[in-house]
């Protein structure tokens, strides 16, 4: 409690900026008053947020758990509503994080494979290059077609949008590391496979860590986009359901939750990747006190 | 008269060459038809002005490039690609930054798959010999730059080169730094016992740090080793050993290869490299 505080204390001006963010928000639904139909303002004030926003969420509980859906016809509650949110939520998370990892892996791997060998670069190089400059949104109809809409469609086209990305960071940060340490690596013994592994992966890392979250953003991107398209379940079907009769109070709280949780993602990213470039010259270093 | 009783070479190299192609298209020459041969447990110092070749020849050595013309053998075979046989120490630090020191000297041995207990085992008497042992879990960025050179004589020994070449590894610090330095390589060097000897190939553009060091010192000139000179004194070398009359003679010579003095002849005629037996 007593670190909550302090905590709470140390970052005082950021949270009064954002208190002074979520006022503008409600002096703005009070001036622009219009609606997009009768009944749903443009601009929700946050009295209908976490009241009639919160409890309408309960229309996209699917049932169990002993407490029944809507569709069933229960009516609206706080509890179907928070597990509701939950259930979409660990399934775009879940979509997420599968796709992240293996676009990541895959964009890794190939990445590698272009300073590999003369022939890996050959071969994977063109290749790569070329699917790097499709834009990514517009593929979701052809990834639909290709891969299905259920799980293995929305996890391809997470997973190229993030892969493209490792691929061209990981091109350009193996360009980057020093020859010596390289050549100390031979001269010790190391092969090839022992390189990339001990030497290329540690020396990348400082520079990939920009690239991660990047990656981090597109992905929230990718798998929303996917989710727009014939998805059955997750966050970005609740949004585009809520597109088609214009509640946008929905699709507001559905944003909020977006940003609480790629705040979460950066934190957890943030924590791991200092921990694993203590080693750095740069680690806790503070460019000018006060 | 200049090589080890009795041991045979271990490094044999017969006309070798290495040329470059500049980026305007021209190439260079770095090393132009040189023979030589090198005994078991010699202190080589490869001594002469910056550009001359020399460490172009070491990297061959070490197999890090590989000859234009000409051959070169380490232990009777020929070096296509560098192995743990022959250790470097690098001008530049070297010491991987994201390994804690002590894992930086095991490195080798874990590439090859030595045992846990005994690459550590390897490892801290290394570091205790270059007296280290205190920041055996310290990151090389907590360290000076004296000691990561210090790190990176203990890898090599720890990983069991037979031959170590050395690329103007000590070019970078201070002489007093310098000078501790030389004395922790030459112990090092010096344990094994004369017949057990690790050969040493040591680049240097620092004339009296190659009269300290060196058995025999061959000069380079152009990418040609253009004199090879034995030196006798008895080790360990002190500051009046150097002033002994051999010793100023050799650097005399020494200097005037580098263009220093004009009296080359009067120390007498320079050998030509790899002629005498």
């Amino acid at each position: 409690m007593k670190w909550l505080i302090a905590q709470l204390w140390r970052r005082r001006v950021s949270i009064l900026v954002l208190f002074a963010m979520a006022g503008v928000w409600q002096i703005l639904s009070t001036i622009f008053t219009a609606e997009a139909v009768p009944g749903e303002p443009m601009v929700p004030g946050w009295q209908i947020v976490f009241s009639r926003t919160l409890l309408s969420l309960s229309d996209y509980w699917r049932g169990g758990l002993g407490v029944a859906s809507v569709a069933e016809g229960a009516p609206q509650s706080y509890l179907a509503a928070i597990l509701s949110i939950l259930d979409h939520s660990v399934d775009t998370i879940v979509r997420l994080y599968v796709g992240l990892l293996i676009g990541g892996l895959v964009g890794t791997l190939l990445g590698m494979a272009v300073s590999w060998s003369r022939w890996t670069r050959r071969i994977v190089d063109l290749p790569v290059q070329f699917l790097r400059t499709l834009p990514l949104l517009a593929m979701v109809p052809m990834f639909q077609l290709w891969f299905g809409i259920d799980f293995v469609g929305k996890i391809a086209f997470v997973g190229y949008g993030v892969g493209v990305i490792f691929f061209a960071g990981v091109v350009n940060a193996v360009k980057n590391v020093p020859q010596i340490y390289i050549d100390n690596a031979r001269t010790l013994g190391a092969s090839r496979l022992q390189i990339y592994r001990t030497v290329v992966l540690p020396a990348i890392f400082p520079e990939m860590r920009g690239t991660i979250l990047l990656s981090l953003g597109i992905g929230w991107a990718a798998v929303l986009g996917a989710e727009y398209l014939g998805a059955q379940s997750g966050l970005g079907y609740i949004i585009i359901y809520s597109e088609q009769f214009a509640y946008l109070d929905r699709m507001f709280v559905v944003a909020l939750i977006f940003v609480f949780y790629a705040a979460i993602s950066y934190a957890i990213f943030d924590r791991l990747s200092r921990r694993l470039l203590r080693w750095t010259p740069q680690a806790g270093r503070v460019v000018a006190h006060g | 008269m200049a090589r080890a009783a009795g041991g045979r070479d271990v490094i044999v190299a017969s006309n070798l060459s290495r040329t470059f192609r500049r980026a305007d298209k021209q190439t260079v020459t770095a090393l132009d038809d040189v023979t030589f041969q090198i005994g078991r447990g010699q202190f080589v110092c490869l001594v002469g002005p910056s550009g001359c070749g020399k460490s172009t020849l070491l990297k061959l050595v070490a197999g890090l490039m590989l000859p234009s013309a000409g051959t070169l053998e380490v232990e009777g075979e020929a070096v296509t690609k560098p192995g743990p046989e022959r250790g470097m120490v690098f001008q530049q630090d070297s010491v991987f930054p994201w390994l804690r020191v002590i894992d930086n000297v095991e490195y080798g041995l874990k590439c090859r798959g030595v045992g846990k207990d005994e690459r550590r085992r390897s490892a801290e008497f290394y570091l205790e010999r270059v007296g280290l042992s205190h920041v055996a879990r310290a990151w090389p960025r907590e360290l000076s730059g004296g000691m990561l050179k210090r790190v990176a004589v203990a890898t090599v020994f720890a990983n069991g080169a037979n031959v170590l070449l050395l690329d103007e590894p000590f070019g970078a610090v201070d002489y007093v730094t310098k000078r501790n330095l030389h004395d922790v390589l030459l112990a090092l060097w010096t344990e094994a016992g004369s017949d057990e000897r690790r050969t040493v190939v040591f680049v240097t553009h620092d004339v009296d740090e190659a009269l300290i060091l060196a058995d025999r010192i061959l000069v380079m000139h152009s990418g040609r080793i253009v004199d090879d000179l034995a030196v006798e004194a008895p080790r360990p070398r002190t500051t009046d050993g150097l002033m002994e009359p051999t010793m100023v003679q050799h650097k005399h010579v020494l200097l005037a290869h580098l263009g220093l003095e004009d009296t080359a002849g009067a120390a007498g005629a320079p050998v030509s490299a790899g002629a005498d037996p």
